[in-house]
């Protein structure tokens, strides 16, 4: 009763069958190009994404804020209770402001004393988060910034407090930034007090783990955690989190941005480090251009007018 | 009246994509950024194939391709794998749709299981084979496990708000083929 279907479109099977083959063909061919040549389909990838999702911007902006204020209006039964947390807390900001204010001044005078300047091109662009990656094994954010506000791959992501992660993909109006909980997020980073390096290894948990430490003994839970600048891949000195011990007895950074509620991004422009080419010459002798030949003297030219 | 038979396939073709295209609006929204610690169920894909066990004449396969494709972009999975996957998957259940309409739900649900449980193994062992870095094993069987126990919910949905159930016996397109 069900096979009689088939016997009258005979034709159609199997030119139906070839073009889902052809289709089949196509996406694996898809999948090995972008395996084989990454960076020009994820180029495409973000490019889709410029199209794609800042057209549905007039609608995702008023649905979350309307499942923000149904999930905010939960929070509103307890405000009595919170209300009062937030008075003690704001007692206790106050003393720490105090404590900041002075310590704020002393460094300005010692900063003042010891001639120290600092890198007056350390701004900031500020992007509103778009979307989410949609997908629950990638933790990664949409910004609306993107090239044409002159965001380069690779710059660093905060929110008010802590790194966020890094750009990963620019559009035109769209960027992503991969999150530091991302499973290919691998971030340098500098443990304060003991001056220890370590790699923050993304893992898809919400408490990252270090790893590649030199020596665990002197690394204790609390120690602040900042980001490395070696290599010049990344800024120094911002601030990511403090070591915490997971329940799986690995140390782990307790991440100080707010993940839960991002809102705005501040993209840092990291300008690209100056690089130092030239061997110094101070080590090799400078020979005196009067004793060299005219076509010697051209090449220590430059380093002779340095020593 | 083959007139209106051809624009209503084409309402539901236009109903079933759309219907896609808003779980992957919603499934975008920043709404919580945190890392999960378990894995919704792919609606998705449960959308996809509940429509194209009932009505597969609503689901072309073109439209599966560029669905997928499109969501493999903005999901940040290697793109064209699962989209790969999903034909061959929808392909084999549009094969079986006539005989898993006489069938059980039961045997029908098995089936479902038996497809997404391959397509996941198979997307992860590809993905092994060419060394790309994967998501989590735990996490991914866990939604695995989720979309197929999603399927009855979402067959329930599809009938009761959608209308979208097996087609009667007898029942013929526009061009007077059965269905």
């Amino acid at each position: 009763m069900a096979r009689d279907r088939n016997s009258g479109e005979d034709y159609i099977g199997p030119i139906r069958r070839l073009l889902v083959g052809l289709m089949v063909f196509v996406m694996v061919a898809i999948f090995l190009v972008w395996r084989i040549d990454s960076p020009r389909v994820e180029r495409f990838r973000s490019a889709v994404i410029d199209r794609v999702v800042p057209s549905f911007d007039w609608a995702m902006a008023p649905v979350t804020g309307t499942v923000n204020l149904i999930s905010d209006f939960q929070s509103y039964q307890r405000l009595a209770e919170q209300n009062r947390d937030l008075r003690r807390e704001l007692q206790q900001m106050k003393a720490w402001k105090e404590a900041a204010l002075q310590l704020e001044q002393e460094n300005a005078k010692l900063r003042d004393l010891n001639n120290v300047r600092l890198d007056p091109e350390f701004t900031y662009v500020t992007g509103v988060v778009l979307a989410d990656s949609g997908s629950p094994f990638r933790q990664s954010v949409l910004l609306n910034i993107g090239a044409r506000d002159g965001i380069i791959d690779g710059w660093p992501a905060m929110d008010g407090i802590g790194l966020v992660g890094r750009i990963s993909g620019v559009g035109q109006q769209t960027s992503r930034v991969i999150l530091l909980t991302d499973t290919s997020s691998r971030i340098p980073i500098l443990i304060q007090p003991s001056g220890q390096r370590a790699f923050l290894i993304g893992d898809n948990t919400l408490n990252p783990p270090l790893e590649f430490l030199e020596n665990p003994d002197v690394v204790r839970p609390g120690d602040r955690v900042v980001t490395l600048g070696d290599g010049g891949v990344f800024p120094a000195d911002l601030q990511v989190g403090e070591v915490a011990l997971g329940s799986d007895r690995r140390l782990r950074v307790r991440l100080s941005a707010d993940y839960g509620r991002l809102e705005f991004l501040r993209v840092l422009r990291s300008q690209l480090r100056e690089v130092i080419t030239d061997p110094g010459s101070l080590i090799a002798p400078v020979v005196p251009p009067v004793v060299a030949p005219p076509a010697a003297q051209e090449d220590t030219a430059p380093g002779a007018s340095d020593g | 009246m083959a007139d209106s038979a051809a624009a209503q396939r084409w309402i539901g073709q236009a109903g079933f994509a759309a219907l896609i295209l808003s779980l992957m609006f919603f499934r975008l929204l920043p709404l919580d950024t945190l890392p999960p610690r378990w894995a919704a169920p792919d609606l998705i894909l449960c959308v996809t194939l509940v429509w194209t066990v009932r009505r597969s004449d609503l689901v072309p396969v073109w439209v599966v391709a560029l669905l997928f494709l499109l969501t493999d972009l903005m999901f940040g999975r290697p793109p064209g794998l699962w989209t790969a996957l999903v034909l061959i998957l929808t392909e084999m259940l549009r094969a079986r749709a006539a005989d898993l309409r006489s069938a059980s739900f039961l045997v029908e649900w098995m089936t479902i299981a038996g497809g997404v449980t391959l397509a996941t193994l198979a997307d992860r062992a590809v993905l092994g084979v060419v060394i790309t870095p994967q998501a989590p094993l735990g996490l991914t069987l866990l939604q695995m496990v989720a979309t197929i126990l999603t399927y009855p919910a979402v067959v329930a949905v599809a009938k009761i708000v959608f209308g979208v159930s097996h087609p009667a016996p007898g029942e013929v397109n526009a061009r007077g083929q059965k269905i």
